[in-house]
């Protein structure tokens, strides 16, 4: 190309020149994977040949008659609502705490986003070693309290393996929900809550009638955020507990990875992440057009 | 209905003092200006009569009761925010109705009382709208009526209309002025306006870097200030000040300035040889080729039914209301006259009243 070429084209009202790149970077690493993807989901790879054969519906037909698969998905939602639930609340608690002026706040604020900086696959191994049954101090405090069972190895038990790889998560992404909360709260307006002061408002009913209401699309965006998140969760059941016992933490991408690297399943993997992409989006929109705020 | 009285109120935000020793009192039914600049105080006098601070001296009663540690929600007041504060996530219908929820009040009755607000506040059309739909003028109004659904004993007024623009201020003026005629709720209203204060208020008090200048009707004030500052900030057109001497012409009291000579009244304080400044209100000045006062015209803008004349003298800029049909051409001389009753005579040092 000629400069002059170059400049014709730098020069004219065509939107594409400068569209280009983004839609090739979109298209080498997100549409190309995704169709790929859902091609692969209609192929299976064949190890004695080393290639891909079609086998049309068989892995969809699979899916539905796979209790494995349903169980890893009724252990993700579980994961989900517990992890989100419990990160809303206790991040909006610890926000509202921390949103008053107190000597020492600043420097808690600043100490509570620490936890974000760890790579989740560490974290995973620090809750994996404090719930270790004989030298965890985590298993130490809930023996000395009476409330665990010496005998009992928090991650080792099925009933007790989700609660142990949840707070690993809580731990970690609570901050994350106070940052985005405390943000929210320091931009909302002062005069309201002075209007309400007068009006004879108590805390609680500021709280609800005046801050969740305003905060409500700040909520939205953390659930969301989160919430896409949470849906593949991955490196804290990988490395605290490999989806044991049994399947009792065996969520959906752990499902979709181990298929596909480990039993080499790759249109077999393909199927199952590109379910659980559509059942995020699915979910996503939902929440979008139901959390939609008029005010 | 109450009464308001402030007892030696001082504020001070920790070793800063930004007030000291306001005392004055709130008659039932009076609708009450606080006025003044930016900063002198006034809002901080209303936010401490409100609740919003704490006040650091003196004592503050409502209706006879000392209420400097009650609850805002136990005054009995109601307040209406420089910005409004409505409730955003809130229709215009809860927004009013919210403080009656509050106080539990039975359903039946804050629908009436709602809309018996909405109906005196030509709200109606609007109740099911939330404030971002909402003009400015509409939303001031929302501000009124939910102050008004309380049945408050005394309404504050937090510079209610500076976020109007000038048509719709002159507007709500008048409604606010009727409003109070009708309900006959004691009122104080803070703001920087003084047309606002001259056309609303029963008393002014004129406030100064947290002192007050003076109390009194709106005729007081413009016809009798207190003091240079007092006369300055009062009155649509800026007033002239002349410096000078009394002195005694043909045994009547006058002064001695630049400008000319300016008698006035007998009955004045004023000492021959103190040193004095005069104030003189443009619209008080008469032309007159007889009159003592002489400066040199520069411009003449026409204000619709009159005119304003801009003249050059000894003292400074000086302004004259004068009539429009007249003509005075930019370097002519112009002489003007002045009742000695219109002459108003402070001290030069002390910029008091004499």
């Amino acid at each position: 190309m000629s400069v002059a070429q170059v400049k014709r084209i730098a020069i004219s009202d065509s939107p594409w020149p400068w569209l280009a790149p983004l839609i090739a970077l979109l298209i080498v690493f997100t549409i190309y994977p995704l169709i790929y993807n859902v091609w692969l989901s209609f192929h299976e790879f064949v190890p004695r040949k080393r290639t891909l054969a079609f086998v049309g519906f068989d892995n969809w037909v699979q899916l539905w008659n796979d209790t494995r698969f349903w169980g890893a998905l009724g252990v993700t939602f579980l994961y989900f609502v517990i992890a989100l639930t419990v990160e809303l609340v206790l991040g909006m608690a610890v926000a509202l705490l921390l949103d008053a002026e107190l000597p020492g706040f600043g420097a808690l604020r600043a100490i509570l986003s620490m936890t974000l900086v760890i790579p989740p696959a560490i974290a995973g191994m620090m809750f994996l070693l404090m719930q270790d049954p004989q030298f965890g101090v985590l298993s130490y405090f809930l023996n000395q309290l009476g409330i665990l069972d010496k005998s009992t190895p928090i991650l080792a038990t099925s009933s007790l393996a989700l609660i142990g790889v949840l707070l690993a998560e809580i731990w970690q992404w609570t901050p994350f929900m106070v940052l985005i909360f405390m943000a929210g709260l320091r931009s909302l307006p002062t005069e309201p809550y002075e209007a309400a002061m007068i009006d004879g408002a108590s805390s609680f009913q500021m709280f609800r009638r005046l801050t969740l209401p305003m905060m409500s699309k700040v909520i939205a965006v953390a659930i969301l955020l989160r919430g896409i998140d949470l849906f593949r969760v991955f490196d804290y059941v990988f490395v605290m507990t490999s989806g044991g016992p049994g399947t009792s933490t065996y969520t959906l991408s752990l499902y979709a990875w181990q298929q596909t690297f480990s039993f080499l399943k790759w249109g077999y993997g393909a199927t199952l992440s590109l379910t659980s992409l559509v059942i995020i989006m699915v979910l996503a929109n939902l929440f979008i057009r139901v959390a939609k705020v008029r005010w | 209905m109450a009464t308001v009285e402030y007892q030696r109120i001082g504020k001070s935000f920790g070793a800063l003092n930004i007030m000291r020793d306001i005392s004055f009192k709130i008659e039932d039914h009076e609708f009450v200006v606080l006025l003044g600049p930016s900063g002198c105080g006034k809002t901080t006098l209303l936010r401490m009569t409100a609740g919003l601070e704490t006040v650091s001296e003196g004592d503050l009663l409502i209706d006879g009761k000392r209420v400097n540690d009650v609850h805002p929600r136990d005054r009995s007041i109601a307040m209406v925010f420089q910005n409004y504060a409505l409730y955003p996530t809130m229709k215009v219908y809860d927004n009013i109705a919210f403080s009656l929820e509050v106080a539990k009040v039975a359903p039946a009755e804050i629908k009436k009382r709602v809309e018996w607000a909405a109906a005196t506040l030509n709200l109606t059309p609007y109740l099911d709208r939330y404030p971002k739909e909402l003009s400015g003028g509409q939303r001031q109004r929302v501000a009124m009526g939910r102050a008004m659904v309380r049945e408050a004993a005394v309404f504050l007024f937090d510079e209610p209309l500076s976020n109007l623009d000038a048509k719709l201020r002159a507007h709500m003026r008048t409604e606010i002025r009727q409003l109070h005629n009708r309900l006959k709720t004691t009122t104080i209203y803070v703001t920087h306006d003084q047309i606002e204060a001259m056309t609303m208020a029963d008393k002014i008090v004129v406030m100064r870097a947290g002192k007050i200048e003076q109390i009194g009707t709106p005729d007081d004030v413009y016809d009798r200030p207190a003091s240079k500052y007092v006369a300055d900030f009062i009155g649509a057109s800026a007033i002239n000040f002349l410096q000078g001497t009394v002195v005694a012409a043909d045994g009547a009291p006058a002064v001695e300035t630049a400008t000319g000579r300016v008698m006035i009244e007998d009955g004045s304080r004023a000492k021959v040889g103190q040193k004095v400044v005069v104030g003189v209100r443009p619209s008080d000045l008469v032309v007159d080729d007889a009159g003592t006062l002489a400066a040199t015209a520069v411009l003449q803008e026409r204000l619709g039914h009159d005119a304003q004349l801009f003249c050059d003298g000894p003292d400074g800029r000086f302004i004259a209301v004068v009539d429009k049909a007249a003509r005075y051409p930019e370097g002519s001389t112009v002489r003007f006259a002045i009742a000695p009753s219109k002459v108003h005579v402070f001290d030069a040092q002390t910029e008091v009243r004499i």
